[in-house]
């Protein structure tokens, strides 16, 4: 095992390194609801994702959200670049129109920069006309064919 | 560098380690089909170490590798005389196994009102290290193409040493490397628990990238890319299955109008390979070819 | 030097061996001849571990061999030059030599070793840096002969070494098999060419259907009774 070992010490050494850097932790918790339907185009779906802080429930508005979105059943691949969002009327909604590869689950994830980082990521089912829960949810062990 | 790059290279480098996980085993000439289950173990405890307790991420990422060896080597021990298809059969019983647990898991915290912690089919969502410590996108990048590096290094250490000759040797012909006296069976518990350190270790390094991880995502699918890895970039060197990853993630995500077929066209790429580099692009007489190439030949 | 008793070893509830006893004298050349099937090769994977017996034992200058580990085996200085299975084929030439001494330690002298076998066999040396599969089938025998030197073995067994090869390659490897032997190697090979392993055994035996039929010296039967019962066995041969 001294194979083995050698790794795990350059885990530690690395890690500690960047450790070292670490700044306070941070106190905010970012929320995220997220509501998407079928755009004009084919595979193309208009979000909006409401921000909250997780704690006090209050509205999180001026945040940079990127929304990116990965296949769960591949993780790695099939991942679709992150979108830009533009804020929406309400406090802390943001709005962007995803572009996917296939129908099917994907797993959003919600990237918050600027003065909060954050992620949150929120798995839904795009289907040709609908948005909905993932099949995960809704038929325990049964899974879509990819 | 753009966000996005930096999203593909962490892809990249993460399932780097779970394709020299495949790798290593390949190398002792066992086809698991079950690597992933690994990687998956080595995300949850990774990711329930930082994200449930507290700790520090050196200490996660050692935690997921050491319970994925451990988990490994046991699963090493009854398939120690399993060869071909029936090893690959039990390992993609015993990963499918393992996914099918995942999915039963409870295991939640209440933290600022949200319940965190793996949680069944719906996973385990909230691994959000990197964000409460502040470290960015480049510098985890760093973190993972530094562990990268280290494992690489290592790999080049092994396979010039006994070890990595002794490997080679069972992976060609057990019988024959027992007769030249190699303990086989020690070798293959050793091989199955460091690829097991290999895979739960990315699997670690995947959970805080992604912040979340759900069984699905430890499919079989998974266990059959980091395999097809090795096979297409070759087997003659630890680099062959990074030129493996690299094709399939890079390169077709590069070419983004072949995005949505990836898997026609990866798969269709294997088959290719197969027929004609059975043993993968870097393949033991090209990378023989390569070093005499390098190296000043002795000449008489 | 290395005494056989009694061995029995069997696939499932087929017996290979139906108890088997012979004897191999040290500094000699001793030959085991019997037709396909008649269990030689499971004799030599029972002698190097590969294979476990039911019942009876190997012993190595009295000490008892059976039950060790193929590795262990190696240890106690029994190489075995198996059939059909000669080298690593994506293996180079050198590392497959290094391969034979991998127990042993020592650089330097594991280094003059290589050495002395590239005198031995030049034609290994010539090829020292190609891939072993890539060897013709004369070149894969001689290489898997210096590799089972490597580990320095008291004794060395050999499975049917002429096994698919050309008549002139055939007489080159047993020439070399006396080569050996008269630098000191005590050899135990298994052959079905009767002819050459007459020439140069000191002692022989026949097997035939798992048991030892015949024990004696070359002078001792006709050759051409014993090459009749090497090839088909005693009783189609009568018959």
């Amino acid at each position: 095992m001294i194979h083995a070992t050698r790794e795990l010490a350059v885990v530690a050494a690395v890690a500690a390194l960047l450790a070292s850097g670490e700044a306070v932790a941070q106190q905010i918790r970012a929320k995220a609801e997220v509501t998407c339907r079928p755009a004009p185009d084919v595979l193309e779906y208009d979000c909006t994702v409401t921000l909250t802080n997780a704690r006090t429930r209050a509205p999180l508005p001026g945040v940079e959200l990127t929304i990116g979105a990965d296949m769960p059943s591949m993780p790695g691949a099939h991942s679709v670049a992150p979108v830009k969002t533009a804020p929406g009327a309400a406090p802390g909604t943001y709005q962007g129109r995803l572009a996917l590869e296939m129908h099917g689950d994907w797993a959003l994830s919600l990237n918050l920069a600027g003065p909060l980082r954050d992620r949150v990521v929120k798995v839904l089912r795009f289907e040709p006309d609908s948005v909905g829960e993932p099949a995960a949810r809704t038929a325990p062990g049964r899974r879509p064919r990819h | 560098m753009d966000d996005y790059l930096v999203g593909v290279l962490s892809n990249i480098g993460v399932v780097s380690f779970v394709a020299l996980s495949a790798y290593l085993l390949l190398l002792t000439g066992a086809i698991s089909f079950g690597q992933q289950a690994f990687f998956a173990i080595g995300a949850y405890a990774a990711g329930v170490a930082t994200a449930l307790w507290g700790w520090p991420l050196a200490a996660a990422l050692a935690l997921g590798a050491a319970v994925s060896a451990a988990a490994a080597a046991a699963v090493g021990l009854p398939t120690l005389r399993l060869h071909g298809l029936y090893f690959a059969v039990a390992t993609l019983a015993f990963a499918e196994m393992v996914r099918l647990l995942f999915e039963l898991a409870r295991y939640q915290v209440e933290i600022d009102g949200e319940l965190v912690g793996p949680n069944g089919a719906d996973g385990f969502r909230g691994i959000r290290y990197i964000f409460e410590h502040d470290l960015g996108p480049l510098q985890f990048l760093a973190l993972i193409y530094g562990l990268l590096a280290a494992v690489l290094i290592g790999f080049m250490l092994m396979e010039r040493s006994r070890l990595g000759v002794a490997l080679r040797m069972v992976g060609e012909d057990e019988v024959l490397a027992s007769l030249n006296g190699i303990a086989v069976a020690r070798l293959k518990i050793l091989a199955a628990g460091l690829a097991g350190a290999l895979a739960g270790l990315g699997g670690g390094l995947y959970a805080h990238l992604t912040t979340y991880v759900e069984p699905r995502m430890f499919d079989v699918m998974l266990g059959v890319h980091s395999l097809a890895y090795g096979l297409i970039g070759g087997l003659g060197t630890a680099f062959g299955p990074l030129v493996g990853v690299l094709i399939d993630i890079g390169l077709l995500e590069s070419i983004r109008p072949l995005a949505g077929y990836r898997m026609i066209v990866f798969g269709g790429l294997v088959a290719l390979l197969l027929i004609a580099r059975p043993r993968g692009l870097l393949d033991e007489a090209a990378v023989h070819w390569l070093q005499r190439a390098w190296r000043p030949r002795r000449r008489p | 030097m290395l005494d056989v008793a009694d061995l029995v070893t069997a696939y499932g509830k087929i017996e290979a061996l139906k108890g088997v006893s012979l004897r191999v004298e040290s500094g000699r050349i001793t030959c085991l001849l019997g037709p396909n099937g008649a269990g030689k090769t499971t004799l030599m994977m029972t002698i190097a571990g590969i294979l476990q017996p039911r019942r009876g034992t190997v012993r190595l200058d009295g000490q008892e061999l059976t039950g060790l580990t193929p590795a262990r085996i190696v240890a106690q200085g029994v190489a075995l030059v198996p059939e059909n299975r000669l080298v690593f084929p994506q293996m180079s030439v050198h590392e497959n030599l290094l391969a034979g001494a991998y127990q042993r330690r020592g650089r330097g002298e594991i280094a003059s070793d290589v050495e002395r076998m590239y005198a031995r066999f030049p034609r290994l040396q010539e090829r020292r840096a190609q891939l072993a599969g890539t060897l013709s089938g004369g070149e894969q025998q001689m290489l898997a002969v210096a590799r089972a030197l490597m580990s320095r073995p008291r004794v060395l067994l050999m499975d049917e070494p002429s096994l698919g090869l050309a008549p002139l390659v055939v007489a080159e490897i047993f020439r070399i098999v006396g080569e050996l032997n008269r630098d000191g190697t005590t050899i135990f090979l298994v052959e079905q060419n009767a002819h050459m392993a007459l020439q140069v055994a000191h002692h022989f035996y026949l097997m035939e259907q798992g048991r030892v039929t015949f024990s004696g010296t070359p002078g001792e039967l006709a050759e051409d009774e014993v090459v009749q019962r090497a090839y088909l066995g005693a009783r189609r041969a009568a018959g």
